[in-house]
């Protein structure tokens, strides 16, 4: 084996197992059961995820709440309609623009919000979201107000393949936030978290690591977004809603914040639960939103970091993966 | 003129909103995100009680359907402190993620209740009044004398009643009101009732002219923020002057520019505010 | 000796409080220099200045002979002047080894050339200098308040500074380890680091330091050889009046 390949295994083998574990079984499913139902569920379940992962590579690594995430996921999917529908562009191209110009837009917010801390922060970024989606409906010759944009071209010719091209993007998006959590960003991110005058004082230009850090995030969620808008084949404000960007924190905080992996259980498990509660489907979002509030009273800081997961070594080993240190060595 | 009044009216009903989130935030430090809810919940309950409690078309009826309103809503609220957010006051973001998460689920229980197109509650006062050319619903103008009695009578409470000065205290500097025996707990107890009250009178107030949706908890929110920074997040004074700035730059921009954007006003202004104000949100290390 | 370190004229005031008033400051190449007085006499007012956090109202600040007045505080850093906390909370939430490498990603680290003019600075050799070698895996958020203190030390070190500025480096320390420290950064002194240090343990400060100054109420009152110091009468009535006599020298 190649010194490259041979670091990218070991490297792999630090990854946590139950990431692996659960892209699998979402791979699998869909190929031996027959359906389709079930199919559009896990596709869902896929696209929160994405969001989930891409929301705590920010929040998660500098504790700045971000509650606007609802811009990156409407906008990439307003942008992607709009290229689509009015300029006739395939989605192929649309959603790879909408989710750059996320990701642009993710480096112009981050910096103008740079200086800003805990609730001045979190409710810039809701202000923001809250304008885009006044937007939404104030532009409605453009946007189709209240009821969107309709039309727009599928992913691919069946369920099935769109489920496919959705997973594929999750596993990308899983394993290269993990690689980037683990890398020296995550590690400066995670110092700037714990105290950013210090990180200062270690000569880290702490602005670029946080505006990167939103840029990614923004990126990720755009091309969440312009995929769920392309999938659906449909753009509405409730892609833009306030509600989306709480659901999408709430997701992700349960899951464990922090830490990618938790994000992508709280998305994948509790969208499943979502569905599983058709059963009652009168009340069932508010059971599901009654849940969400009792999980995060139980565990505030997430499953993935509970104590009794934290200190058990199998589970630890499980979830989390094996700790790895960025010395200089390791070339981080 | 016409402006002047209206821009009136909105300034006052925008303080009785600010000052209750300002009076939460700089006593319990919560940013309360479902200070907005319990506007929603003043003018829900009020309907509840009205019709479907009374059912009667008097006047009084509908008096002691608001007032029943805003003590219900100011009890919730003191649950939801008790239960959901004393445990774990001190993470800014617990705080933040659970009252966003309750107004969310409090939003898609009223949308499962009375469904999403809303309800409607009469008129405390029929009618409408000429005044010097323009047409002004009387209810609209009763808000003003309300307003007028509840926020004097708030500063008397704050300043001369014993839990007025605690929560005072508490507000000012929480260490050094616990220091002095100030039971800080209970202060912040009747702060998030007091604070829910006055949002949910905002709500009552506002529920026979304005549409009562399922969504109407985010805006009065982020309008909410938006004076409580404008006007500075720890004085009182200051929301209420805030409140009327952006009552009127509201109605102005309505009248001079376009209806529809009247909403990003208070959007617009967190925005530059918290971007362009140099001072103290900007953390220089201290000394 | 060539100057290092140079401030002219700072003054500073929060609201209606001056903390500091026309202060002037040198600092040489290779020198040893101590910084003494009461509690809220400006110290570290001068410190967050000379590192960046705080811009003064007035005067100037060289490095070098360059002016990094205006400069952000990582530039600063990568110009060779880093300092360390007084309140100490680096890094919770990592490994000990993850929170000393953060510095390595600083561009100082990385374009450091072995004709730079910093002396040569071992990480591991640090960390097993100051103590906490068999901590390099141990979560930052165990560490007890010593330990966080030299942690504090040791990314200062892995900066490569020129100069490095220490916020009572000795407080909370035993006198053996106070001793330990004093004796690390006596080395690396020799090995061409340059340090300034606000201390308020005289006994440990005036033996390492060549030079001292002393600070009250945001005025620069003396500066002067440590044996000076003591026996000057202005610094006695104002810090160190019945504290003389704990002062040995030896």
């Amino acid at each position: 084996m190649s010194t490259g390949l041979r670091k990218i295994t070991s490297r792999l083998f630090t990854y946590p197992p139950a990431g692996f574990v659960i892209l699998a079984a979402l791979g699998i499913y869909p190929a031996v059961s027959g359906n389709i139902l079930h199919v559009e569920i896990l596709l869902l379940a896929v696209v929160y995820a994405i969001f989930a992962m891409s929301w705590d590579i920010l929040t998660g690594y500098t504790h700045e709440v971000n509650f606007g995430f609802a811009f990156f996921i409407g906008g990439a999917g307003y942008l992607s309609g709009a290229l689509n529908i009015f300029l006739a562009f395939p989605p192929a191209l649309s959603i790879p623009l909408a989710a750059l110009a996320a990701g642009v837009s993710g480096i112009l917010i981050g910096y103008l919000t740079l200086r800003l801390k805990g609730p001045y922060f979190s409710m810039a970024t809701l202000a923001f979201a809250g304008i885009l989606y006044k937007l939404s409906f104030i532009l409605y010759k453009i946007t189709g107000g209240e009821e969107g944009i309709s039309g727009l071209k599928s992913l691919t010719s069946g369920p099935v393949t769109d489920f496919y091209l959705m997973w594929m993007a999750m596993v990308g998006v899983y394993f290269l936030l993990l690689f980037y959590s683990r890398s020296k960003h995550g590690t400066i991110l995670k110092a700037i978290r714990a105290d950013e005058d210090v990180a200062q004082s270690s000569g880290i230009n702490t602005a670029y690591y946080k505006v990167e850090a939103f840029a990614l995030s923004g990126l990720f969620a755009g091309i969440g977004g312009g995929l769920y808008a392309h999938a659906q084949m449909h753009t509405g404000p409730v892609m833009l809603s306030g509600s989306l960007s709480v659901l999408v924190v709430l997701l992700a905080m349960i899951g464990g914040m922090g830490t990618i992996v938790g994000p992508l259980f709280g998305g994948i498990l509790l969208s499943i639960l979502n569905e599983a509660l058709r059963v009652v489907e009168a009340y069932r979002i508010v059971i599901y939103t009654g849940l969400l509030i009792v999980f995060i009273y139980l565990a505030p800081q997430g499953f993935v970091n509970l104590d009794f997961v934290r200190q058990s070594p199998w589970l630890k080993r499980f979830f989390l993966g094996k700790e790895v240190s960025h010395g200089p060595s390791s070339g981080g | 003129m016409d402006i002047l009044v209206i821009g009136m009216v909105r300034g006052a009903l925008y303080s009785l909103l600010a000052v209750g989130f300002v009076l939460i935030f700089s006593v319990g430090g919560i940013l309360n995100l479902a200070h907005g809810t319990f506007y929603m919940l003043g003018a829900y309950f009020t309907f509840i009680f009205y019709s479907l409690v009374f059912r009667s078309g008097q006047s009084g009826t509908l008096i002691s359907s608001l007032i029943l309103a805003v003590i219900s809503v100011s009890v919730f609220a003191c649950l939801v402190y008790q239960v959901l957010l004393r445990k774990k006051i001190e993470s800014l973001v617990y705080t933040m993620v659970m009252t966003l998460a309750l107004a969310l689920f409090v939003s898609e229980i009223m949308s499962l209740l009375f469904g999403v197109s809303g309800t409607s509650v009469p008129s405390l006062v029929e009618g409408s009044l000429s005044i010097s050319g323009v047409k002004v619903i009387q209810h609209q103008l009763i808000i003003l004398p309300i307003t007028g009695l509840i926020l004097p009578a708030l500063w008397l409470f704050l300043k001369k009643t014993k839990m007025g000065q605690s929560i005072d205290a508490v507000s000012q500097h929480r260490t050094g009101a616990l220091l002095m025996g100030v039971n800080v707990e209970k202060a912040t107890l009747v702060t998030s009732g007091l604070s829910a009250g006055l949002a949910a009178l905002a709500g009552a107030l506002i529920a026979p002219i304005s549409s009562v949706v399922p969504e109407m908890w985010l805006f009065p929110l982020i309008k909410a923020f938006a004076i409580a920074i404008l006007g500075g997040m720890g004085s009182l004074t200051g929301s209420i002057i805030a409140s009327f700035v952006l009552g009127y730059a509201e109605v102005l921009t309505s009248f001079l520019i376009d209806e529809q954007l009247t909403e990003m006003v208070s959007l617009v202004v967190i925005v530059f505010v918290l971007l362009f104000k140099p001072s103290g949100i900007m953390g220089y290390k201290a000394a | 000796m060539a100057l290092l370190l140079e401030a002219k004229n700072l003054s500073k005031a929060f609201g209606g409080l001056q903390a500091l008033r026309d202060v002037h400051l040198t600092v040489s190449a290779g020198e040893r220099v101590g910084i003494i007085g009461p509690n809220g006499a400006g110290k570290t007012t001068l410190f967050n200045i000379l590192s960046g956090f705080y811009p003064p109202n007035s005067g100037m600040v060289l490095l070098d002979g360059q002016n990094i007045l205006g400069k952000k505080p990582y530039q600063i850093v990568n110009l060779g002047l880093t300092r360390t906390w007084q309140l100490v909370k680096p890094f919770s939430g990592m490994t000990v080894l993850e929170a000393v490498s953060v510095p390595t990603f600083s561009h100082r680290a990385k374009t450091r050339s072995s004709s730079d003019s910093a002396p040569k600075v071992d990480i591991v050799g640090i960390l097993e200098g100051i103590g906490l070698a068999d901590k390099i895996w141990e979560e930052v958020d165990n560490l007890n308040h010593n330990e966080l203190r030299l942690l504090d030390i040791s990314r200062a070190m892995a900066t490569h500074p020129r100069i490095l500025l220490l916020d009572e480096p000795f407080s909370g320390l035993s006198p053996r380890e106070a001793e330990r420290i004093s004796r690390m950064i006596l080395d690396l002194n020799h090995g061409g680091l340059t340090v300034l240090i606000i201390e308020h343990r005289l006994r440990e400060l005036m033996k390492l330091v060549q030079k001292v100054m002393v600070i009250h109420f945001g005025e620069k009152i003396a500066e002067d050889t440590p044996e000076a110091i003591i026996r000057d009468s202005r610094v006695i009535q104002a810090y160190l009046g019945k504290r003389s006599p704990e002062i040995g020298l030896a």
